[in-house]
């Protein structure tokens, strides 16, 4: 494998022209820019991937962008062109797009929270339970693999169904009356946020049961014998053991709940009118129901803007509370 | 040290009712589907909810029989399946490479890799539309496995990045001491410990692309129609057909199902790996 380089041997695979032009270069030089065996077999095996990410994700970013300059109508193809900052220019006098990103941000605060403290109740209320684990393993990897979409209708029909949906009659049962879950602004946004902790919920049960079982037993039995209490032991001990999966949890939540798009058209579409509209639908809704592309290419561009927003704040917060002993 | 009985019992029936209560909230309203797809038409809207009544399969035979439903269901596995044979063959290769090969800029791509999945859907939606509509791949085969490419490729370069970092690398070095090549150090000795990371890989692949909707409903037409977008044919504003929507709903689930039941231990680590990154 390590055959000495001879001064006059070409490098593999390099064309006669590229051995002229380097062929006046100091052979340290050429050496340090020719790739070993390891690295050229490393690099033909990540090519493929590499190739299809920027085929269908990198450039596409580019043609979003550049979309975003024109003026893409396909009910009125003939006003066209180039409009610069037109579009973003509307989107900031645009009372639908503010009302979408309040949507989001109250739609993406409050699954996260409900998700992280429901799934760490769950977590700890369930972490020396023996029996019947592989039964809720199953029972929690379900809403989280099931078809996004039909899981959307299935809330939709089977269960708030007013009169006849099964959460409907359980409202009904336990005296809260029957409502229309999807058709009042403010119970659909509450349904669909309720939804989306149904779905996601499990994961950071799975996620903070795995931390539980994985936290060291020395500090805990140094407690039992300082007579500490369980609120203390939960409050000094286990909460900052798990700190770091805590904000990981966090992290990985907010991303997905930023691309909440299936579940939540499936239920509502946005509506009613525009309460459950968060800037994803409102983007959609713009593109290719409206087919107004330029300005849904706009809108899709804030909405990146936000998610790497977010995820680099988050990514600090992480750092900084890693730096923390 | 010894606690009170009493305060143990509690504890213990808290523990018990912890159990019951997600059993319940997470299983219900998925048996809840199952049992609608098999209730007699009569028994579906009545009140309280019946719990006993004698299963049909009336609403599956409705649904084989519109015929946008097999035909979508085919269209459905077929995508599934070749975009999961296609990301493995992608990025079992590119795993290897980031876990054991030195190469230049392997921490950028890697990173750059991870950062891909980063973008919600709607964002590459209008781009997909506009570079599809204009090579006619719209509602082609070919165009949307490429698209579902960008969905599992990400996720499946790490998740066997990670399963190839498990394994020892003892083994390889030895065979290549011993005059073993590179490729056949990958292919004989480091694949075939990682083949349960391999199936974990290619079920996640192949559910993903399965459940895929939201590039189905804009880029594929009538041709080919996935089971995601076809479902909704059953929920028209004239009528709602609950029986029917309930089995095809079960059809649509049940693959999905099956594949995590043959797998639930593990998928659970490869569904939380992402956590941990």
């Amino acid at each position: 494998m390590n055959r000495p380089p001879g001064p006059y041997r070409l490098p593999r695979g390099g064309s006669a022209l590229a051995a002229r032009a380097i062929g006046a270069a100091p052979v340290a030089a050429r050496r340090r820019f020719r790739l070993d065996r390891e690295a050229r077999f490393g690099l033909l095996l990540v090519a493929p991937s590499l190739l299809i990410l920027l085929l269908v994700s990198t450039a596409p970013l580019f043609v979003l962008v550049g979309a975003s300059l024109f003026h893409i109508e396909l009910t009125r193809p003939w006003v066209g062109g180039f409009t610069g900052l037109g579009n973003y220019a509307a989107m900031l006098g645009d009372a639908r797009f503010w009302h979408s990103l309040q949507i989001t941000g109250v739609y993406t605060l409050t699954t996260v929270v409900l998700q992280v403290v429901l799934g760490l109740a769950f977590a700890l209320a369930l972490v020396d339970v023996r029996t019947g684990q592989g039964l809720l393993r199953v029972a929690v990897l379900l809403p989280m693999i099931l078809t996004p979409v039909v899981v959307g209708l299935v809330w939709r029909t089977l269960l708030l169904t007013p009169r006849y949906g099964l959460l409907d009659y359980l409202a009904i049962a336990t005296g809260l009356g029957s409502h229309s879950w999807l058709g009042d602004s403010t119970l659909a946004l509450a349904s669909v946020i309720l939804m989306h902790t149904w779905q996601w919920t499990p994961f950071v049960f799975l996620v903070f049961s795995a931390s539980l079982a994985a936290l060291p037993v020395e500090p805990y039995e140094a407690a039992l014998v300082d007579g500490a209490s369980s609120w203390q032991r939960f409050r000094h001990l286990t909460l900052p053991l798990l700190r770091p999966a805590l904000i990981t949890v966090l992290v990985v939540r907010l991303i997905i709940a930023l691309r909440a798009f299936d579940a939540i058209y499936a239920a509502t579409g946005g509506g009613p009118g525009t309460a459950t509209e968060i800037l994803n639908l409102y983007a959609y809704r713009v593109a290719f129901n409206s087919l107004n592309l330029g300005y849904g290419a706009a809108l899709s561009t804030a909405l990146l803007l936000l998610t790497l927003g977010a995820t680099l704040a988050f990514g600090r917060l992480r750092s900084a509370v890693e730096a923390t002993p | 040290m010894s606690r009170p009985a009493w305060t143990r019992t509690l504890s213990g029936l808290l523990r018990w009712a912890a159990l019951g209560l997600a059993l319940a909230v997470w299983a219900i309203p998925v048996l809840w589907v199952c049992a609608t797809s098999v209730k007699p038409r009569t028994d579906i809207f009545t009140l309280p909810p019946k719990l006993l009544f004698a299963p049909t399969l009336e609403h599956y035979r409705v649904a084989l029989a519109t015929a946008d439903i097999p035909r979508s269901l085919a269209n459905s596995a077929v995508v599934a399946t070749l975009t999961m044979l296609l990301t493995l063959a992608i990025t079992v290769p590119a795993g290897y490479a980031y876990a054991r090969l030195r190469f230049p800029l392997r921490q950028p791509l890697l990173i750059y890799t991870l950062f891909t999945q980063m973008v919600p859907p709607v964002g590459f939606l209008i781009p997909f539309y506009l570079v599809l509509s204009k090579l006619r791949m719209l509602d082609t085969y070919p165009g949307i496995l490429l698209i579902y490419l960008s969905t599992t490729v990400p996720f499946a370069v790490w998740l066997m990045t990670t399963y190839f970092l498990d394994v020892p690398r003892e083994l390889e070095e030895a065979a290549l001491v011993d005059g073993c090549s590179r490729s056949g150090a990958f292919l004989r000795i480091a694949l075939p410990q990682v083949y349960g990371g391999v199936a974990v890989t290619a079920i996640l692949s192949f559910i993903n692309a399965w459940n895929e909707f939201i590039y189905a409903s804009v880029l594929t037409g009538y041709r080919v129609r996935m089971a995601p977008v076809a479902i909704f044919g059953f929920l028209t504003t004239e009528e709602t057909l609950w029986g029917p929507f309930a089995a095809t709903a079960v059809l649509i689930m049940a693959p999905v199902v099956l594949l995590a039941l043959a797998a639930q231990r593990r998928i659970v680590r490869g569904l939380t790996l992402g956590a941990f990154r």
